[in-house]
């Protein structure tokens, strides 16, 4: 490896590549930010009925033309809205060919009892996208993982909590899928010039330009911190031979 | 909506389910066999009220004759019986005492090349998904599939056979592909109850929970051949179970004539 990585042009533009990404979470991070404010501040949602004012919230993000966003919403705490479980003020975007809804041209609430193959499913707050965000009262990325209550897909899921005194209140959170996420990273990671890969916490290959780590893999340990760059602000990383 | 945690109880999805619409050929004999595989795995209880001949048309999207014609094969069976009067209408008969007629009404319509080919079928598609989990489980998700299935209640017909169902879906979710997910969904609605009719014996309930134990260790163990060999177990017992049934009930029958 270089000693001087500063000095390293390929190793620059991995840093220019993780920036780049990181940007684009931020992004879907900023209007998480926003819908959590939204969400703390409303006096509605905890009397009664949440969902309108969480679909006049998500709806512009999933009927925008070529949405990033392919279902959003609010997950409200067991027994904060109505029922003793967890409450999935969430909406599915247009979709293609879903197993369940089919083709779509609006966006539609996810009705879990439709999911009736989930029932083994005990406890949706065990799930990583709650459980994180519970536990560590940050912001956090799921997946890659295939979503089999939604889309049938492959996504990640950005959620981050929402507190009202001082208690957590549930999360809000945003679906993207793998396929839509590859046509805006693509064209960052090409620019470095190498076979990189985006990898997540866990080691799994979100999106590569390096054949011999196709998405879904797992790459190891030590072989991702070795040549790894974080993309600020997610828990995701960019990797890239080392330098030579 | 919410989601509650599985109580006793089966969910408003499973019972949503049972009455969801039909399509293609021999409408009368699926409600037939929508409303038995529902009865015999406990989604609808001994004491139950099935919706009115109406209602079962509307909801399974067929004619009221079909929905007629559906319900009098499950009540020849001996599964429901039909009462009149003000409280009257179709409930679901005690089917602790009638698990023989549960098997033939269901046994009775499908061939042994049917029984056979679905096990293969599923069999190369749960193996598969194995195989595949074993390679790409990161850690957590091992831990997770080995501390779900510790806490899955396989002591009844009914919480076994959503739980089995349920656990072959998770290795399709391990398995990072969205297809084989999706073909895990569609063939376990349409033969999930076939499939699982064998845990109404106490000792396949105990014999596929030793299994589950058995695929989920090789998957955490990073194991793809171990994981393989345990589905395949797995499903040739199902398969030899619904084949011996079936050659059971046949034999009963040719005896009885």
């Amino acid at each position: 490896m270089a000693e001087n990585h500063s000095a390293d042009p390929v190793q620059s533009r991995v840093r220019d590549c993780a920036a780049a990404i990181g940007a684009l979470f931020n992004g879907v991070f900023g209007t998480l930010d926003h819908w959590r404010n939204q969400v703390e501040a409303s006096t509605a949602w905890g009397a009664g009925d949440v969902d309108p004012a969480v679909y006049a919230m998500v709806e512009p993000e999933l009927t925008a033309a070529d949405p990033l966003l392919i279902g959003a919403g609010f997950i409200a705490a067991p027994g904060v809205v109505r029922g003793k479980g967890l409450h999935f003020a969430w909406w599915l975007g247009p979709l293609e060919d879903n197993p369940i809804l089919g083709t779509t041209t609006e966006p539609s609430q996810l009705d879990l009892a439709s999911r009736e193959y989930a029932d083994y499913l005990r406890d949706l707050s065990a799930l990583e996208w709650y459980r994180v965000p519970e536990a560590t009262g940050a912001r956090h990325i799921t997946g890659p993982y295939v979503d089999h209550l939604c889309t049938c897909d492959y996504i990640l899921t950005l959620t981050a909590p929402v507190v009202v005194g001082g208690s957590m209140a549930g999360v809000v959170g945003a679906d993207v899928l793998v396929r839509r996420l590859e046509r805006d990273a693509l064209p960052l990671m090409r620019a470095v010039g190498v076979p990189t890969a985006l990898v997540s916490a866990a080691g799994r290959v979100v999106v590569s330009t390096d054949p011999q780590l196709p998405v879904g893999t797992l790459v190891d340990a030590g072989q991702a911190s070795g040549s790894a760059v974080a993309c600020p602000g997610t828990n995701l990383k960019v990797m890239a031979p080392t330098a030579r | 909506m919410s989601q509650e945690p599985s109580t006793n109880a089966p969910s408003r999805g499973a019972r949503a389910a049972v009455f969801a619409q039909l399509t293609g050929a021999g409408r009368s004999e699926q409600v037939a066999q929508r409303l038995t595989d529902a009865i015999l795995l406990g989604v609808l209880a001994p004491g139950d009220r099935l919706p009115s001949e109406a209602e079962l048309a509307k909801r399974f999207g067929v004619a009221l004759v079909t929905a007629r014609d559906g319900l009098g094969a499950v009540r020849d069976a001996g599964l429901v019986e039909t009462r009149r009067g003000r409280e009257g209408g179709s409930f679901v008969l005690a089917a602790e005492q009638t698990p023989e007629k549960l098997l033939q009404a269901r046994l009775r319509g499908l061939s042994q090349v049917e029984i056979a080919d679905l096990a293969v079928y599923f069999g190369t598609l749960a193996a598969g998904c194995a195989e595949r989990a074993a390679e790409l489980a990161s850690a957590d998700e091992a831990e997770r599939l080995t501390a779900w299935l510790q806490d899955a209640d396989f002591g009844s017909a009914r919480d076994s056979g959503r739980n089995a169902g349920g656990f072959y879906l998770e290795i399709a979710v391990v398995s990072q592909s969205p297809r084989l997910v999706r073909e895990q969904i569609r063939l376990q609605a349409e033969f999930g109850p076939m499939l699982w009719l064998c845990l109404t014996d106490p000792a396949m309930r105990a014999r596929v929970y030793a299994q589950n134990q058995r695929t989920a260790g090789a998957i955490a163990a990073h194991d793809a051949a171990g994981a393989r060999a345990s589905v395949r177990a797995q499903i040739s017992d199902l398969s030899a179970w619904l084949l011996a049934a079936k050659e059971r009930l046949e034999q009963g029958e040719a005896a009885d004539g």
